[in-house]
């Protein structure tokens, strides 16, 4: 055991400190499910708990389904065949992930509604009086379509990256074996993609259970909504507790069925050489047909949105007043920038404390804290409050004596929220800086040591200029996520403290949809911006 | 006696065998030995032992009376005075060959710094490099920016892992010879660590060869040639000359 250990120092204490940090909060949630049960408890229990499972399987499913179908379509197309404008349509398929799911939603909500682009030129052009009830979205199906046009891009990327990359010798050899392409595709190309298909969906599924803004909008009771009314509607943080609790059960059996169904079977390839499968052309009809059915999809999930947010900034522009909406941008930049910050760094000492101490716990430790990623942010946010407002009560001895008239400073404090978001995203930042690691090595540190220079030192002077990209990698990502993050932004801002998102949510809720395109637009082209240029990267990456 | 080596056992983690069992022996200063072994053999476990990158279950290190492991003492690896130069040569890629030397020279003054970083310049003839970043040299230059960052804080010892592996086999010939005039001159005490008899013939003042995590062998280049002429043992009997040689 004292072998183990050998480097231990002050960075294992720290890191230590900042993996307890950061799992503590969600044991909040474990301790509520033991806590005595109240009268509401009893209520959701016996009518509505069942209604949230079947509605959240509901959706989880026929989203899973839908993304897997266009993504893996999708990626198969672009990885195996030549069609007019393929080389386009295979980054930009990815583009619908800028767009936040509660921005998709509002902004379809906007175009098929009464007054939308689509009913107006029915009535206007075409004489046509359809009954409304046709167009709407604001219900199970409508958020299945939304989540599916906003989120197939987890699976298209995964499976495209890995079919390009790793399958060439397969898909050849069974096409030498006599099978046509959709036999190639239905016998080789799903099993060996298996695993990067369940790795896009599980993704797809987490995002789904975590989402508060679509059904919100479309006012579908979800485990999610149900945690924000008990709290706020009912004041009663114990069952929304359980509520949360109930939620992480759930997530935890999603997690334990997508280990499952990936197996054992972790399709290693045997030979280590990479090579591109090479594409063949399609001609005539069947090219016309590859090229529609991506421009459509691309459509429906990028331009359509995106066109009708222009439109309306178009109309709105000036509306509000310019002072406002940057305090908007700085609150948003501020939180973000300061919790990426914050991950990055807690990621760079928890990935060197993983490195420098062998053994099992070492690697078992930082795992556990990425744990928060699957959690969704409602969960988190119940129980950072729950944490903080105990800290605050066991820290009034020391306000009082500093002469504060307060009992609650932490826990309304930018603190709380900042906190939350690390703990939710941590994961995002920790994964680019481990694999940073992985790609340096030790071979480096160790040089370094061998010279006489110290670990801190070592890891200022070697290891952090080394890990430039995989800093500023990381710390894309995360802030890109805060930027978009609704659920714990809402719950956990200070009083009056607005981000873009919550801006745009807000103005959405309360029907001031044209209001809300400006903060969307801003939110969706800063991430666009970041995904193409973060893909393009990773594309050139060397195997 | 210079570096002492005694009983030393090691096994890596998820691992039944020793890596390195009850290993012992002794260095003069200034001599260059080579420690010779397929893979798995553990030779290169001696030198992340002797560097203190990985740290010995039972037995004891010493260099010049000083203890670097025993039961009661770990020395941290940045305070053994002990020199590497890596297979791959870890060359810090952000850092040009001048900043590479003066990495591990921090303690010297400026003038120091300077005076020191020509003499190894000199040493490994790449005077006029200082400013090439690694990327920019070749492999015999890049071992040899290798060689000089090891040697310039003046170790007590250097262990050079594998440092013709990644050499074209007509550099090897050329940089065996000039390796062992670079650290004839230095007047350092080294191990190195190679699969290649050839190598170690070419190099060293004695060799070890290694088997299991054991000594097999031990002695001269001219004494152990009878012995086992061909890298590779091809007939039964050829086994059994060397054990017999053994005893």
């Amino acid at each position: 055991m004292q072998r183990k250990f050998t480097n231990f120092n002050s960075w294992t204490v720290t890191a230590a400190v900042i993996m307890l940090l950061l799992f503590l909060p969600n044991l909040t949630i474990v301790t509520g499910i033991f806590t005595p049960t109240n009268e509401n408890w009893e209520h959701m229990k016996e009518f509505v708990l069942s209604s949230f499972i079947k509605t959240s399987l509901i959706l989880i499913s026929a989203t899973a389904i839908l993304t897997i179908t266009i993504g893996l379509s999708l990626a198969w197309l672009i990885a195996q065949y030549q069609f007019p404008l393929r080389n386009f349509l295979k980054w930009a398929l990815i583009l619908p992930l800028s767009i936040p799911p509660f921005i998709g939603a509002y902004t379809y909500h906007g175009i098929v509604n009464y007054t939308g682009i689509v009913q107006s030129t029915l009535r206007d052009h075409f004489g046509l009086n359809l009954s409304p009830a046709f167009f709407d979205i604001m219900n199970l199906p409508g958020a299945i379509f939304i989540y599916t046009m906003f989120l197939y891009p987890y699976v298209y990327t995964i499976t495209r990256i890995f079919l390009s990359q790793q399958s060439a010798s397969l898909i050849e050899s069974a096409r030498m074996l006599g099978k046509g392409p959709w036999r190639t595709f239905f016998q080789v190309v799903i099993p060996i993609s298996r695993v990067s298909i369940i790795g896009g969906a599980s993704l797809v599924v987490l995002e789904v259970l975590n989402d508060y803004g679509v059904v919100k909008y479309y006012g579908i009771q979800t485990f999610t909504t149900a945690i924000f009314q008990t709290w706020f509607g009912l004041g009663d943080i114990e069952s929304s507790i359980k509520l949360a609790a109930s939620l992480m059960g759930f997530v935890i059996l999603i997690l334990m069925i997508e280990k499952i169904l990936r197996g054992r079977r972790q399709y290693s390839y045997s030979t280590t050489k990479v090579r591109p499968l090479p594409l063949i052309k399609l001609n005539g009809w069947r090219a016309g047909i590859a090229t529609a059915y991506g421009l459509l999809i691309l459509s429906l999930g990028f331009f359509v949105p995106i066109a009708q947010l222009i439109d309306w900034m178009i109309l709105t522009i000036g509306t509000i007043p310019m002072g406002e909406f940057l305090t908007y941008v700085k609150n948003s930049v501020l939180v973000a920038g300061i919790s990426a910050t914050a991950i990055i760094v807690f990621a760079l000492i928890v990935g060197n404390f993983s490195r420098l101490v062998h053994g099992k716990i070492a690697k078992l430790l930082p795992k556990l804290t990425i744990l928060g990623y699957s959690i969704p942010g409602a969960v988190i946010a119940v129980a950072v409050v729950t944490a903080f407002i105990a800290l605050d009560r066991f820290l009034v001895p020391l306000y009082r004596l500093i002469g504060m008239e307060t009992t609650l400073f932490l826990s309304v404090s930018l603190v709380m929220l900042i906190s939350a978001y690390i703990i939710r995203f941590f994961a995002i930042g920790y994964n680019s800086i481990e694999s940073g690691y992985d790609k340096i090595g030790t071979d480096f540190r160790d040089a370094s040591r061998l010279l006489g220079v110290g670990l801190t030192k070592t890891f200022f002077k070697v290891d952090v200029p080394m890990l430039k990209g995989a800093i500023i990698s990381g710390f894309i990502l995360v802030f890109i996520d805060i930027l978009k993050e609704i659920p714990l932004t809402l719950i956990l801002r200070p009083f009056n403290f607005d981000t873009l998102s919550t801006k745009a949510f807000q103005y959405a809720s309360d029907e001031k949809i044209m209001e809300a395109s400006q903060a969307s637009l801003l939110i969706v082209g800063i991430s666009a911006l970041a995904i193409v240029v973060f893909y393009k990267f990773l594309e050139k990456e060397p195997n | 006696m210079f570096i002492s080596i005694n009983n030393v056992c090691f096994s890596y983690p998820n691992s039944e065998s020793p890596a390195l069992d009850h290993f012992s022996m002794s260095i003069e200063k200034g001599e260059v030995i080579s420690i010779l072994g397929r893979s798995g053999s553990g030779k290169s476990t001696i030198l992340r032992l002797l560097a203190g990158l990985e740290k010995p279950t039972t037995g004891s290190l010493t260099i010049q009376d000083e203890v670097l492991f025993d039961d009661k003492t770990f020395l941290q690896p940045e305070k053994r005075g002990i020199g590497m130069v890596f297979q791959d040569y870890a060359l810090f890629p952000h850092m040009t060959v001048a900043e590479n030397i003066l990495f591990g020279l921090f303690q010297l003054n400026r003038a120091d710094k300077k005076k020191r970083l020509q003499e190894v310049l000199e040493l490994v003839e790449l005077e006029g490099f200082e400013k090439r970043y690694p990327h920019q040299l070749s492999g015999g230059q890049q071992q040899r920016v290798a060689i000089a960052r090891a040697i310039a804080p003046n170790p007590h010892l250097i262990l050079l892992d594998e440092p013709f592996s990644n050499l074209d086999a007509e550099l090897q010939v050329k940089i065996r010879k000039d390796l062992r005039e670079i650290l004839k001159k230095a007047n350092i005490t080294s191990i190195f660590v190679t699969h290649d008899e050839n190598d170690a013939h070419a190099l060293a003042d004695r060799i070890v060869k290694l088997k299991d995590g054991c000594i097999d062998l031990i002695g001269r280049p001219c004494d152990l040639l009878g012995i086992h002429p061909h890298p590779t043992p091809q007939f039964e009997q050829v086994v059994e000359t060397r054990e017999l040689a053994t005893v």
